[in-house]
């Protein structure tokens, strides 16, 4: 079930929202966690039991973590721990990948499995491992509450795309919360913002790549178009996304982890990846890169550290060689970065940026592909390889189309918006203007966005997938 | 700023407990009558149903029930529709773009398979039947040909097209272009199809190229029931209905009009008025969609006969030849496949028009039967 949706909206929502206050203090934890199991089942019932088995096995290792920590046990428990998390992720995610590369290489006809992915099984392992592994360290209790680590695992606003949410980030939210007419207010906004942001711009961006990539668009302008579409397109459903699971953890009393930081701005591929993911980005940092030695081992090894961080990242995303390809497109370039280019992009922040639009329009190619050779193909359309047209009138008509929500995309990653925002209020007329304006303009946001949705127009969610 | 809060959680809730339970009460509709269709239904939950995968799915279903069942559905569809069009600017609304008040749908690009398949099609109709018959292949501009240049929508290279359709029949069929005869004001504003009102031309001279003639005078009838084609429900917008006219004689009121889709002849109108007021306006002219259909003119100025192969333009123009001929048929192979049409047709002597729209023969594979 996604947010953005009809279902989700007006059938799952309300009842939720209604369950959870009705449900005593004590009985809210149950609440969230029996509707998330709804939420989760509505997707793949098949698969509940698969989480419902993760979350066992990490409660288990969680507490003999615990008990054992400092000790040869202690360490066993932790790998069991990683064993059973990732080896789940492996066999539903990867498997088939790799049976079919392998047997692409060997020529030998293996038959594959056909496993369906789990949804969500990325963002849930994460989240389970990042759990036992800080009890593992000693920066978290472990829960003794069973009911309460389900909740923090399957709790639906984040449990099938994120932010990646630790456990310390809502360990006392998990017994103790406040629910303020404020807190609930800021959830309903953002809530609504995203849900403006997917379905209204990032759904039209959709539309967008889909038309560009028509044969009789083909064009080195509609392949640049499309390399900005999709970045934006990407960017909006994402982070829309994002926005609406930290919207609904407000309303039911968590404070979940921002995901994004306008990721556009940034002046380098290293400023990127602090502002894009941010959860993601943060998780592979604790939990592997510094493990691995971080930047506090020689040169040689440093380069593998992030080879091995970023192949994790690109597998992350999706068990395609595409995505293989993208995370190492993306360590090459920190690690020019890093040990030659960092000087230079901070001393010329103007062709830093340009060096950082271009390149990460690529990555966002690379990324947005089916496959490999389709990827290819893109990219050198870009540099009107194979004959192609420098531009043909339909490329011009579709831009001419989605024009308008092209600018207002562009504007909208940037923080001109909020900021005007943000400026109109400290005045005293500009803050009683925005009192009344903010809830016409949510509201409308909310009703173009259920027309866009009951038109049944183009709605898919990349992220669901991962 | 509380305040603020407190009004934007009153707002909100409103808008969304609202439509909730607007959306849980309300009795499910059969049929969409602007989309001119089926409404998905509440789907039922059984077990099996629960944890079947993909479309057959109860959640799957249930989805489609909820987004096709929503409250205030054509509402809403038109706040979409004047979002794109008039906020966000879009060229075009579910296909469809408005130039003056005519609604077009963009007809692009030309689809070639099914070009190839239409000129298939109407080869295996000549060596199967036309063998030896004056054959006549007429094309009919969609609204795009008089407008997409000027508001700058994409469309077909209709002047290839039309080449290419004539080049390809040459052998068996003579070209009739009658483009020139037409202009946009031919049209209905709403919907794809002619105004036959405004095609007497068309079949006088067709009738003259096929060497007969049209009838001199016709009294026109205009309903009061307004017409809301096609496209007016596909673009969802608020756009002001056409009206509905026909044309008709004394003659034209003494023809006999069978249809033989269930087997046997059954009476059927010339112009259905019930079906006028239906949810497809432009059933008035002989009920719509019909396999099969056959006009006999007793007072007919010549003793020949004339089977039409024709999609629903045809429905409008067939009745104005019907002076030139004794018996007129019509075809509609989107219904029945020709491997059966010689229980029912008789082509000897009969002279043969093709008679097919840009629209029908640039989606031809999916819909013409072999």
């Amino acid at each position: 079930m996604l947010f953005s949706s009809i279902v989700f909206l007006f059938y799952f929502l309300p009842v939720v929202l209604l369950l959870y206050l009705a449900a005593p203090r004590k009985l809210k934890n149950l609440a969230l966690l029996v509707c998330s199991l709804v939420f989760y089942a509505w997707g793949e019932p098949k698969y509940v039991l698969l989480m419902t088995v993760s979350i066992v096995i990490g409660y288990v290792c969680g507490i003999q973590i615990e008990k054992h920590r400092g000790g040869l046990a202690g360490k066993v428990w932790m790998a069991l721990s990683v064993v059973f998390s990732l080896g789940f992720l492996f066999y539903f995610k990867y498997v088939d990948f790799f049976l079919d590369s392998f047997s692409k290489a060997t020529g030998l006809s293996i038959k594959l499995l056909g496993i369906a992915l789990p949804i969500g099984i990325s963002f849930y392992t994460f989240q389970m491992l990042s759990y036992t592994i800080d009890v593992y360290r000693g920066q978290v209790k472990a829960q003794r509450n069973l009911l309460n680590l389900a909740t923090y695992i399957a709790m639906f606003p984040q449990l099938i795309a994120g932010p990646i949410v630790r456990y310390s980030d809502i360990e006392h939210s998990l017994t103790e919360r406040a629910h303020t007419v404020e807190r609930t207010a800021l959830g309903i906004r953002r809530f609504t913002l995203g849900l403006g942001k997917k379905v209204i711009i990032a759904n039209s961006l959709g539309e967008l790549c889909n038309v560009l990539v028509e044969p009789q668009a083909a064009s080195v302008v509609s392949y640049w178009a499309y390399a900005v579409t999709a970045a934006l397109f990407i960017y909006f459903d994402f982070s829309g996304y994002s926005d609406m699971a930290i919207g609904l953890g407000r309303i039911f009393g968590f404070e979940f982890p921002e995901n994004f930081n306008y990721p556009f701005l940034s002046g380098s591929m290293t400023e990127f990846w602090r502002r894009w993911h941010m959860t993601l980005g943060g998780w592979f940092r604790d939990y592997l890169y510094i493990p691995l030695g971080g930047s506090r081992v020689s040169k040689v090894r440093q380069f593998v550290n992030i080879f091995i961080v970023w192949l994790a990242t690109g597998l992350w995303h999706g068990a395609a060689w595409n995505y293989v390809i993208w995370g190492l497109y993306f360590a090459v370039l920190l690690i020019l970065e890093k040990f030659w280019l960092k000087d230079f992009l901070d001393k010329h922040r103007i062709a830093g940026r340009v060096y950082f639009l271009v390149l990460v329009l690529f990555s966002f190619v690379i990324f947005h592909a089916d496959n490999v050779s389709l990827a290819g193909s893109m990219l050198a359309g870009m540099f009107g390889a194979g004959g192609v047209n420098f531009v043909t009138s339909y490329s011009l008509y579709c831009l001419r189309n989605y024009a308008v929500i092209l600018v207002v995309a562009v504007f909208g990653a940037t923080p001109l918006a909020a900021r005007a925002f943000a400026k109109l209020q400290k005045n005293k007329t500009g803050a009683a203007v925005c009192s009344v304006a903010e809830p016409i303009g949510l509201a409308l946001i909310f009703i173009v966005a259920t027309a866009f949705l009951v038109n049944g127009s183009y709605n898919p969610f990349l992220y669901f997938r991962f | 700023m509380r305040k603020t809060n407190i009004v934007i959680i009153a707002v909100m809730s409103v808008l969304l407990f609202g439509l909730a339970v607007f959306a849980w009460v309300k009795p499910a509709d059969e049929y969409s009558l602007s989309e001119r269709r089926r409404l998905s239904q509440r789907p039922e939950l059984t077990a099996e149903s629960l944890l079947a995968g993909g479309d057959k799915s109860f959640m799957t279903k249930f989805e489609d029930y909820a987004t096709d069942q929503f409250p205030l559905r054509d509402e809403f569809r038109t706040v979409y529709s004047v979002v794109s069009l008039y906020a966000l600017a879009e060229k075009e609304i579910n296909g469809i773009y408005l130039m003056g008040r005519h609604a077009v749908k963009v007809e692009y690009p030309l689809d070639q398979v099914s070009i190839d398949w239409a000129l298939e099609r109407f080869s295996d109709l000549n060596a199967r039947f036309f063998q030896g018959r004056p054959v006549y292949l007429c094309v009919i501009p969609d609204k795009n040909y008089f407008l997409a240049k000027e508001s700058g929508h994409p469309s077909l290279d209709y002047e290839a097209l039309f080449a290419e359709l004539r080049e390809k029949t040459a052998d068996y069929a003579e070209y009739v272009d009658v483009t020139g005869l037409l202009d946009v004001g031919d049209y209905y504003y709403t919907d794809t199809h002619w105004r036959q009102d405004k095609i007497t031309d068309v079949a006088e001279y067709l009738a003259q190229q096929m060497g007969t003639e049209a009838y001199d005078s016709y009294r026109t009838m205009t309903l009061d029931t307004p017409f809301y084609g096609v496209y007016y429900g596909q673009a969802a917008l608020p756009l002001a209905p056409d009206s509905l006219t026909y044309l008709t004689n004394d003659e034209m009121e003494g023809l006999e009009v069978l249809c033989l889709d269930n087997g046997t002849p059954e009476a059927n109108p010339l112009y259905d008025l019930e079906k006028a007021a239906g949810k497809d306006g432009y059933e008035l002219f002989l009920s719509g969609s019909k396999a099969l259909i056959t006009m006999e003119n007793p007072n007919a100025a010549t003793d020949k006969e004339l089977v039409i192969f024709r999609d629903s333009f045809g429905s409008s123009l067939a009745p104005l030849l019907t002076h030139g001929y004794r018996k007129v048929t019509l075809v509609d192979v989107r219904y029945i496949s020709p491997r059966y049409l010689n229980n029912f047709v008789d082509f000897e002597n009969a002279d043969i028009l093709l008679l097919y729209s840009t629209t029908l023969l640039n989606d031809s594979r999916r819909l013409l039967l072999e």
